[in-house]
């Protein structure tokens, strides 16, 4: 039997750098930090809002982001946006992504023959 | 207003950049109240809200450091082997070199036995003082912007593997135990040799002259054949190199001591008062004698025993 510790931990690492894919993805249409846990959960994709908040920031800093305040709502909220380096840089990200897929497919497949 | 959200926020940006600092705290707040509200929506009352809304986000200095990319290690991986190596290298011999030198200064000043305890206390001291700032400039190194470029590892480093242990540790710990022995046996003879003069006093057996330079430099002697058996131990097996520092070793003790003891100036002449057979001057040149040729004895058979094992494990 699989420990759940360890699961959980095998879990988290396969997790982590899709976190950073799926913000990528979802920010193509502006949102602010709480809307974007919640949409991200919604699809799937689980995250603490410690780590998504600091990250969001870290990705601004980076230049894959752009944000503006939006006063217009009961509070001010700053909202992201995918930037067009943000977009080519998400671009290849989904290529390894998606040559991940395909690497492991071709190999079970490889294992079952 | 002071809040669990306001203490929250003031205890995150205290230690978030101050440039940043206005910023994080209007959006971070706008994230918690955004969160909360979420809460409360769904039926819950809004203290219950804030309480597990800020339990979620966690520690605020964890939180604090994420924002500012802050390392949360003393020395992280990059550093960490080479931080360790270091420490060990440092700490194997200088703490014991400066306590020795220590030992061996109060004890030419006359206090002989109880010179250990001050030479105990300075290498406990530069102990603590290397493992102190070795690790402070480590951290300051694992937390500066500019990376250090250290040496990439090449299979060159690559330590020979022990195949063939010419060196038992029984015969090594055997020599340190002996060596120890000795070191320990030239400051308690001179408060304890059980020959006592005719009030009661204690009588040193070798010379109380001789602290004034020999004994301590046959103490670092001494101490310098301990170092060496522990490196050879490590070396695993006899090297000419090896062999050459024995030889130098072996004569920087047993030359002196040979010479002491013709010139008739290693044993103390008080010993005569008390042991008659001492007074006699033809008596104690023929024991200086004995302990030279039997120095001599073991020093040269020890010497050929070794060029022997040199040879066989050179070869």
């Amino acid at each position: 039997m699989v420990s759940e510790d360890v699961l959980r931990t095998h879990l988290q690492e396969l997790r982590r750098g899709t976190v950073v894919v799926a913000s990528l993805v979802a920010l193509r249409r502006p949102d602010y930090g709480y809307a974007l846990l919640q949409r991200l959960t919604d699809h799937g994709f689980p995250v603490d809002a410690n780590t998504l908040y600091p990250l969001l920031r870290r990705l601004e800093d980076q230049g894959l982001l752009t944000s503006e305040w939006n006063t217009a709502e009961s509070r001010p909220r700053k909202f992201y946006r995918t930037s067009d380096e943000g977009e080519s840089m998400l671009s290849r990200l989904l290529d390894d992504l998606a040559a991940v897929q395909t690497s492991i497919t071709g190999l079970i497949q490889g294992v079952d023959r | 207003m002071n809040t669990l959200t306001d203490r929250y926020l003031a205890a995150t940006l205290r230690s978030v950049p101050a440039q940043r600092r206005d910023e994080i705290a209007s959006e971070l707040r706008a994230s918690i109240e955004d969160m909360i509200e979420g809460r409360t929506d769904g039926g819950q009352d809004a203290t219950t809200a804030e309480r597990e809304v800020l339990t979620e986000l966690g520690n605020p200095d964890v939180l604090a450091a994420r924002y500012a990319d802050r390392r949360l290690q003393l020395i992280g991986p990059t550093y960490y082997l080479v931080w360790l190596r270091l420490l060990k290298l440092l700490l194997s011999f200088i703490p014991a070199l400066v306590g020795t030198i220590v030992t061996i200064v109060e004890a030419a000043e006359g206090k002989g036995f109880g010179a250990i305890g001050p030479g105990l206390v300075v290498a406990l001291q530069v102990a603590v003082q290397i493992a102190f700032w070795l690790t402070l400039t480590f951290a300051i190194i694992e937390r500066s912007q500019t990376p250090v470029n250290l040496p990439d590892w090449t299979v060159d480093q690559l330590p020979d593997a022990p195949v063939h242990r010419g060196i038992p540790l029984a015969d090594t710990i055997a020599s340190v135990v002996m060596l120890v022995a000795t070191i320990a046996y030239l400051p308690i003879q001179h408060f304890q040799s059980w020959v006592r003069g005719t009030d009661g006093e204690n009588i040193a057996i070798l010379d109380p002259a001789l602290w004034s330079f020999w004994l301590p430099a046959l103490i670092v002697v001494l101490v310098a054949s301990v170092i060496f058996e522990i490196v050879k131990y490590r070396i695993g097996r006899w090297t000419w190199r090896l062999f050459g520092t024995k030889v130098l070793l072996n004569l920087a003790f047993s030359v002196p001591l040979v010479w002491l003891a013709l010139s008739d100036r290693l044993l103390n002449p008080a010993l005569g008062e008390r042991l008659s057979w001492l007074a006699d001057a033809d008596n104690r040149n023929l024991l200086g004698a004995a302990i030279a040729v039997g120095t001599a004895v073991v020093v040269v058979w020890d010497l050929i025993d070794t060029a022997i094992k040199t040879r066989r494990q050179t070869a």
